[in-house]
């Protein structure tokens, strides 16, 4: 038994990144969602496919990763297909794309994510962020839309400022009400401390696994509501020695996107 | 078709009639010479209370030294139409060009935060996937066009969309309304002087915005012969008759890269990310833009061909830029 020491994003990045499956095609937006790709397909997932939604079908992007190569030629390398905007929703609008992936600034029990604003009315907010980009596409299209954010009590709340994506709206059959996809909505809420699913009858946010040496109840303490808990909780596993070393030295050595709050835990 | 719900954003919307007599009287079917000057292009061609549009992004083949002339003729009351877009949206508010945003994607930086919660540029919501579907319903010469996502979300409530029941399925489908900017400007790798262009890589739209705008300015890299369009047409992005103006504009997408040709400059990037106030936007379009008469000074006096030369050197990436 030994300790091992991480940053909460490095946490996030591995936990998303055994989630994915061979074979199959994601959505990525920017940001971490590459950097999860990228180590999905160097350790996990090396037929993934890639889609990018400024035009980039299939690349094997080039590590290290650049800051600010969205849409530059490290980031659409050897690719597949090269094409525009409205060909790549394409892909996912008629169900090709199996995973989606978006950060959140907040994000309730249904999975609903919030990336506008915080605060005040839409007009004058309190703070005002970039809004949807590709987010609410990839929330509405893919078949499960997989949600990245930091473990901060405020960020789980009841009800959002602002509604920017959609997840299962007010609960069953709300999306299809709607006349987002059948069968589409978030599938995992990946957190710096816990795996979150979704209920498959109520829809409502489940709480699938704790990191390893944290305890529910902290996981729980100060969210904006509560969570249902799965009947065989998971414990998650730190990032392995391999992720950690694909992480630092290959995909992101300068730590542009790795870089955040310092955790440990016993191994 | 009964309306179930409508955004409350107001939207620029040109009848689709109105812009086929547009294109009918304006834009040129005869090859005529388009080459000159950004001052040149931006003075004739961009008007006070236009509605803009630009491909691609603000780190990749953006039109960085178009938007800097429109900058330095003080242009006001713009509609921006804001896809993808990092520093621009920045610099167009903060210069005071531009006073209201169509959002599919404004970062970063928190200079624009700042001044949207202030309520100094109004702002109507959209998203990256629906502005290009507005572009593709301008260019397809339709009112709308129907899509499958905003539904359910406050997104939808405040941008100008309509939700119906689709008389096909039954069920709800939401309405985009065609977008038809005034004026695209676009960066691309080649033209020729009538104004035929060709983009390497990936685009946002650069072919449906070319089609659905009233004006538009093409700056490239390099200039080629006529010819070397008929040799190999399937290259060809856009043809000239859709093109008003040629400018040309080697590092025309500086800060920003071009694929293949030189990398983006991050220092300068981060100079204008790291704006938070009015003070600090000043300093940086004095300094950057005002003072400065046109492109090649900027070039010359702002960056310098050292720094170009280490630009042009870090983009070894060649494979599929020709």
């Amino acid at each position: 038994m030994g300790v091992v020491e991480f940053t909460d994003t490095e946490l996030m990045i591995c936990s998303a990144a055994r989630l994915l499956e061979d074979r199959k095609t994601v959505f990525v937006g920017w940001g971490m969602p590459q950097v999860v790709a990228m180590l999905a397909e160097r350790l996990y997932t090396p037929n993934l496919v890639q889609v990018f939604e400024f035009g980039a079908i299939g690349p094997r992007s080039l590590t290290p990763f650049v800051r600010g190569t969205m849409g530059g030629p490290s980031n659409v390398y050897q690719s597949l297909q090269w094409i525009n905007m409205n060909w790549a929703f394409s892909y996912a609008v008629t169900g090709y794309i199996d995973y989606g992936m978006i950060g959140a600034l907040q994000v309730d029990l249904y999975g609903n994510v919030n990336s506008t604003l915080l605060g005040g009315t839409y007009e004058r907010p309190g703070r005002r962020f970039p809004g949807s980009g590709g987010g609410n596409e990839v929330a509405s299209l893919c078949w499960k839309t997989i949600i990245v954010l930091k473990h901060e009590p405020r960020r789980f709340v009841k009800l959002l400022d602002f509604v920017t994506s959609p997840g299962y709206l007010d609960g069953p059959g709300a999306r299809e009400k709607a006349g987002l996809p059948r069968g589409t909505g978030p599938w995992r809420v990946v957190t710096s401390k816990a795996l979150i699913g979704f209920d498959e009858v109520t829809k409502k946010m489940t709480l699938l696994g704790v990191l390893r040496g944290v305890k529910v109840a902290d996981v729980l303490e100060g969210m904006g509501f509560e969570p249902l808990l799965d009947a065989k909780l998971q414990e998650i596993e730190p990032p392995l020695d391999e992720e950690l070393r694909i992480l630092r030295q290959e995909v992101d050595p300068s730590g542009l996107i790795i870089r955040g709050e310092r955790m440990r835990t016993e191994r | 078709m009964d309306v179930l719900f409508e955004g409350q954003a107001e939207i620029r919307f040109t009848h689709p009639d109105d812009f086929r007599e547009w294109v009918r009287t304006h834009k040129k079917r005869e090859p005529v010479e388009k080459l000159m000057t950004e001052r040149e292009a931006i003075a004739r061609l961009v008007s006070d209370g236009d509605y803009l549009a630009y491909d691609f992004s603000s780190l990749t083949r953006g039109p960085q030294a178009l938007v800097r002339e429109i900058i330095r003729q003080r242009k006001r009351d713009l509609w921006v139409c804001a896809e993808f877009t990092l520093h621009e949206s920045a610099l167009l508010v903060g210069s005071g060009c531009a006073s209201r945003i169509d959002v599919g994607f404004m970062g970063y930086g928190s200079y624009i935060g700042k001044v949207v919660a202030e309520g100094r540029v109004r702002v109507f919501e959209w998203t990256n996937g629906s502005l290009a579907f507005r572009m593709l319903a301008g260019a397809r010469g339709i009112p709308f066009i129907p899509m499958r996502n905003l539904l359910g979300t406050d997104t939808l409530r405040h941008s100008g969309a309509k939700v119906v029941q689709d008389p096909f399925t039954g069920d709800p489908i939401c309405l985009v309304p065609a977008l038809n900017p005034d004026v695209f400007l676009v960066h691309v790798h080649q033209a020729d002087v009538f104004g035929n262009a060709r983009i390497f890589g990936t685009n946002l739209f650069a072919l449906e915005a070319a089609m659905a705008s009233k004006k538009v300015i093409v700056s490239c890299e390099e200039i080629i012969d006529p010819s070397e369009f008929r040799k190999e047409p399937s290259k060809t992005t856009i043809p000239y008759f859709l093109v008003d103006a040629v400018v040309h504009l080697p590092f025309g997408a500086y800060p920003g890269g071009v694929q293949g040709r030189y990398d983006l400059d991050l220092e300068h990037i981060d100079k204008v990310n790291a704006i938070t106030n009015d003070q600090e936007m000043q300093v940086y379009l004095q300094e950057y833009i005002y003072d400065i008469e046109d492109h090649t000074t900027f070039l010359e006096k702002k960056v310098g061909w050292k720094r170009l030369q280490e630009l042009i050197r870090r983009a070894a990436i060649k494979e599929g830029y020709h």
